[in-house]
């Protein structure tokens, strides 16, 4: 395997809640530094996926999972990962915007502080990494005269870039979207798939999306799932346009045609 | 509701109501016949003695307000939903936060006040037990329950631990639901202390002889059919 090349890799994933089997058998490599999309219909088991790569679905007591999940080469399970650096490795931006309700530059400084040892972090090195970080998803002019306003209180587009923003300081490998644009409205979309076309190549990107056209402007490689199974993973362009399984042109298709 | 659902609520009940006949006979037998080991005799000439009684269950009243809310974050951030104890915890206090202030307060008064002759700083204790802890518990939870899962996994998913999400998420989230839980607490224990101050001149106006005021049958057959009610209410609203 080349591991540089791929930052997530799993083998035979199966994952169960409960009796319920809502991951089987999936294997799929993602690329390092490139935007893949995640699609499928609602329930397939999209975000199933995504939360295994950080392991926030065992917060849930009734999940099994069976299988490899390697991230930059080192096997999630294994029993001397810590979950603070997988964590750290791999960011997660979420449904609905959900920065913290406190102010905006404390919300770029939470993940930090929580990896920092209390206090060892002085104050100018403070404010250059909300600069940095605020500088890195465009919103340093809008926000640097409203650093100690409520995060919770600005636009749901500034909100969302906030989310990503605060992930930065951890210097993260790898950053899981799920459906990141669906509260915004269509301008917002658009500067947050700019974002990350942008980030992209620093960071490697795995976005959940069940917006096709989104897919298709955004990510270089696509996986199509249903009901629990991968069915189909090839560069975005030839998914959509000559794809291979029946059940993704069908997909594809059905909303396109 | 399923079976399973069926065996725990009839286990909360039988529970509660062994308590229920445990503290009644706690408070009438053993603390009656005892003597004033927690009990003052109530001085019949004035309700000032009372209100400065009152007014001393202040400091217990935020403690077990305190207590209460203290113990809804464990069982909603510690206590996985699907074991029995969590589902019995929460039947209780279902039942328990269900049931209308003012029957403690008829409670208190009948039993306590007339039927023991004795107006108790234990009775007190246990009335502000009884119509505090279960709500404030139980509004408490769904403050907790309310706090957007969104938020928890991104404090999570940030590397935060239990504590820190609790700490800087949760909390600050839920703390206005919980202060308006504690304000409608707070209201129920007003309402009996006023019923508690209005009973207490009456008796003194008019009652003069306390041993021969019976408590008339009805008065009963209309508790048992309110605290039916709220079981039923309990059992309904899952
Ligand atoms: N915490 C959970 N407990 C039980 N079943 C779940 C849980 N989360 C998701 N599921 C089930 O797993 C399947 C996949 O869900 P999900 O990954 O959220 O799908 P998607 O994100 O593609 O819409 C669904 O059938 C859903 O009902
Ligand atoms: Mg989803």
């Amino acid at each position: 395997m080349e591991t540089n090349n791929h930052s997530i890799e799993t083998k035979n994933l199966n994952l169960w809640y409960g009796d319920f089997q809502a991951l089987m058998d999936v294997s799929v490599n993602i690329p390092a530094g490139k935007i893949t999309a995640l699609i499928g219909p609602s329930g397939c088991g999209k975000t199933t996926l995504l939360r295994c790569f950080n392991r926030v679905n065992e917060r849930y007591g009734n999940v099994t999972t069976k299988g490899e999940i390697k991230i930059l080469g080192k096997n999630i399970y294994d029993p001397d990962v810590s979950l603070l650096e997988l964590r750290k490795t791999v960011g997660m931006v979420f449904q609905r915007p959900n920065p913290l309700p406190i102010s905006v530059y404390e919300n770029i400084l939470f993940g930090l502080r929580i990896h920092s040892p209390f206090g060892s972090l002085t104050r100018n090195q403070a404010d250059e990494i909300v600069e940095e970080a605020l500088t890195s998803v465009f919103l340093w002019d809008d926000l640097k005269d409203k650093l100690k306003v409520r995060a919770t209180s600005l636009q749901l587009e500034q909100q969302q870039k906030l989310c990503i923003a605060r992930l930065l300081p951890l210097k993260p490998q790898i950053i899981l979207m799920d459906e990141p644009c669906s509260a915004l409205d269509a301008k917002g979309t658009l500067a947050v798939e700019e974002l990350m076309g942008i980030l992209a190549g620093k960071y490697t990107f795995l976005i959940v999306t069940h917006n096709m056209a989104q897919a298709r402007r955004v990510s270089t490689e696509c996986i199509y799932m249903f009901l629990g199974e991968l069915i189909e993973h090839r560069e975005t362009q030839a998914l959509f346009e000559t794809p291979d399984h029946p059940k993704t042109a069908d997909y594809v298709q059905m909303r396109y045609g | 509701m399923n079976r399973s659902e069926l065996i725990i609520q009839i286990i909360a009940l039988a529970t509660l109501i062994i308590a229920c006949v445990l503290v009644w006979i706690l408070t009438t037998e053993v603390f009656h016949v005892e003597g004033d080991i927690l009990s003052v005799p109530m001085d019949l000439d004035s309700e000032s003695d009372l209100i400065d009684r009152l007014y001393r269950m202040i400091p217990l009243l935020c403690v077990a307000m305190l207590l209460s809310i203290a113990f809804a974050f464990y069982i909603e951030e510690w206590l996985s939903e699907t074991t029995w104890y969590y589902r019995i915890i929460n039947q209780h206090i279902s039942i328990l936060a269900n049931i209308p202030s003012l029957i403690y307060g008829i409670l208190v008064v009948c039993i306590f006040l007339f039927q023991v002759g004795k107006f108790s700083n234990f009775t007190l204790v246990l009335a502000i037990v009884f119509l505090v802890v279960p709500v404030t518990i139980q509004t408490t939870q769904s403050a907790i329950r309310g706090v957007d899962l969104s938020v928890r996994e991104a404090a999570y998913a940030l590397g935060a631990n239990r504590w820190q999400v609790i700490t800087d998420h949760v909390f600050p989230r839920a703390f206005p639901k919980i202060t308006g839980g504690v304000f409608t607490v707070i209201s129920r224990v007003l309402a009996i202390a006023v019923l508690l101050i209005i009973v207490c001149e009456l008796r003194t106006s008019i009652i003069q002889d306390v041993g021969s005021y019976e408590i008339s049958s009805n008065v009963f057959v209309l508790i048992s059919l309110a605290l039916l009610s709220c079981v039923l209410s309990s059992f309904l609203q899952k």
